[in-house]
């Protein structure tokens, strides 16, 4: 091994370096923590967890401030492995340090497992219908479904991250550039009656442009807040502009309410259909979409009152779990601290809006979720190993020097 | 040896997984979704105080506007009604030769613009240029149907579309009707939406 070889090894196995990594880690938790003030725990994730370096947006600019959760998270994993291998050496006397060890690395492991492969999504069905698909609770994708075919669709779903970067999205799938004209993460809509003078967004397509005035609005990062994205998107063929759509997940609308009166409501915005080189597409902008091998049919919602209260006592939905080839159709019913588990997701009961006759379903499955239990018995053992074989050693030693030393008579 | 090998493998492992979260574009192929029963309300939206007004099929039914005016009609039998979401008043495929067209009922408050811009938004839409005022008149037609006002335009393409609208000034509101589709849709079309028009009448209220 040369000498920068070496010097590397030495840099990854050192103990200064698993010093500095631990203090890094405690100085994070406790400016994320003073950080919650101005961001919800999701957005204290995103922007200190599960990253390599935390930005801060000063006014304006956004400037590097701080290594993130990934990249401590991932030094001290490396820094961890290689000391096992270098330094430890496999020995009974040592077994207890290595079952700790090994058990902090399958808890960092874990947390890397559920940070990239975790889905924490929501299902909202209305009596009747049939869901095949999860949605994000916060996360929004621009939508290019191909609809000609009358059995299938074909989807290209380009996520908002990829799409608010404004460069041209050119995909296989589709005849055409996909070319951002500007993409607001969170944003209002006012009728166009409201503000008559306000200048539209150029879209040469759809009725959203006529009918709403868009205006950006900054990122809401509390717990319950919610972002209404709006995209201005322009597709580019070889002859030339499509066309330009201006989308949105949903717009307000007046509905009749109570006694009559006109009631500001949320409806879904249908997705903008057009045709284009023989084929017709329907472009949206909607929450990111997890597609299942299975379906799931709302048969009933139940939201009961203790008798002569408003209080709640029991919110339930019966639900029909369905597979394609038959081999599961059952009724299931889904209630408080009774989740539905099936194909490695489990189904909570999240919301439910009976008069409506629609229930909102969170859905999770992390395939990690065994890995912090496996860690804390490791590191259980490797602790009672440790110190129970430090015990045994100083009985023994202590036995030892009791039996050198010469009986009083 | 092993482990000299070992440790520059994990590590490459680890910076992988990172790498892992990087969102991508996907593609994938999905059986037909059935729609939805009209005015699903949005996820999360806000509980309304009182039960949305229950999906009912759209064909003969007045459907209120913002404004409380509202219009009825009778759409042909070989037109399929189709979930209008959250924009449409009223949404048909209409099946032919050469491709489906779409067939929209929407309302919006005011004029919109008027007849010339709402025209040349429709030509737009089929890559053809815009029309000067004075052109109106030859390339629109005037109904009197039901104590409605109704301007009928016929739009083709240069290319392979074409469109049949009708705007239709109603209380305080405008509405519009629009088939697109194939060219040879629209013309075969064009004798049924006319049709279709003399059924539209105001809505009981």
């Amino acid at each position: 091994m040369n000498d920068s070889l070496r010097s590397v090894r030495d840099f990854f196995v050192s103990l200064k370096l698993t010093v500095v990594l631990l203090a890094l880690g405690m100085v994070l938790v406790f400016f994320s923590t003073l950080d919650q003030v101005h961001l919800g725990i999701w957005g204290i994730q995103e922007k200190w967890f599960r990253s390599f370096v935390v930005v801060h947006d000063t006014g304006g600019s956004r400037v590097p401030v701080f290594p993130g959760g990934y990249l401590i998270g991932g030094l001290l994993l490396v820094n961890l492995i290689s000391a096992h291998l270098y330094r430890l050496k496999l020995v009974w006397r040592k077994a207890g340090i290595q079952l700790i060890h090994s058990g902090v690395i399958v808890l960092l492991v874990g947390e890397l497992i559920t940070g990239i492969l975790q889905e924490d999504f929501q299902m909202t069905i209305v009596e009747g219908a049939s869901r095949n698909y999860s949605e994000s609770f916060r996360d929004y994708e621009v939508a290019i479904v191909d609809v000609s075919n009358p059995a299938y669709d074909d989807v290209v779903a380009i996520p908002d991250a990829v799409f608010s970067h404004g460069g041209e999205i050119q995909h296989a799938k589709i005849p055409f550039r996909v070319v951002p004209q500007f993409y607001f993460p969170n944003s209002s809509a006012r009728p166009r009656a409201q503000v008559p003078n306000a200048p539209r967004v150029g879209a040469t397509h759809g009725e959203l442009d006529a009918r709403f005035v868009v205006t950006e609005q900054a990122i809401d990062y509390s717990q319950n807040g919610r972002n209404i994205p709006t995209a201005l998107v322009a597709l580019v063929a070889t002859e030339g502009t499509i066309g330009k759509w201006l989308l949105r997940p949903e717009i307000p609308v007046m509905r009749p309410g109570e006694g009559g009166a006109p009631q500001l409501d949320i409806d879904r915005t249908a997705p903008e259909r057009f045709t284009y080189g023989g084929r017709t597409f329907e472009m949206s902008l909607r929450l990111v979409r997890a597609y299942k091998p299975f379906s799931i049919r709302l048969l009933k919602v139940t939201h009961d009152n203790y008798v002569g209260t408003d209080l709640p006592k029991n919110f339930s939905s019966r639900v029909e779990l369905k597979t394609p080839d038959g081999r599961d159709d059952r009724e299931v019913l889904i209630y408080m601290n009774n989740p539905l588990r099936y194909g490695g997701y489990t189904f909570y009961q999240h919301q439910m809006e009976a008069a409506r006759g629609l229930t909102g379903l969170q859905v999770v499955r992390n395939p990690g979720w065994l890995l912090p239990y496996i860690a804390c018995v490791m590191m259980t053992l490797g602790l009672v190993l440790q110190f129970g074989l430090s015990l045994f050693a100083f009985n023994a030693k202590r036995r030892a020097k009791a039996a050198a030393q010469p009986k009083a008579a | 040896m092993l482990v000299r090998r070992t440790l520059p493998a994990l590590i490459a492992l680890t910076v992988a997984l990172g790498g892992c979260k990087k969102p991508e574009v996907q593609s994938y192929r999905v059986a037909k979704e059935t729609p939805p029963p009209a005015g699903t309300p949005a996820v999360n939206a806000p509980a309304a105080n009182t039960p949305a007004p229950a999906a009912t099929p759209m064909s003969g039914t007045p459907v209120p506007t913002a404004s409380g005016a509202a219009l009825a009609w009778t759409a042909p039998a070989h037109w399929t009604a189709k979930d209008p979401g959250g924009m449409r008043k009223g949404s048909y495929t209409v099946k032919g030769t050469g491709g489906d067209g779409d067939m929209s009922i929407m309302a919006f408050p005011g004029d919109v613009g008027g007849d010339l811009a709402n025209i040349n938004r429709w030509r737009g839409q089929i890559g053809l240029g815009p029309i000067a005022e004075a052109e109106l008149a030859s390339t629109t037609q005037h109904l009197d149907r039901n104590g409605l006002h109704i301007t009928l335009a016929v739009v083709n393409g240069a290319g392979a579309q074409g469109i049949l609208g009708a705007i239709v000034p109603h209380g305080d509101a405008t509405w519009f009707f629009k088939l697109t589709g194939p060219a040879a849709l629209v013309a075969q079309e064009q004798a049924a939406f006319t049709a279709f028009l003399d059924t539209v009448k105001p809505g009981a209220q």
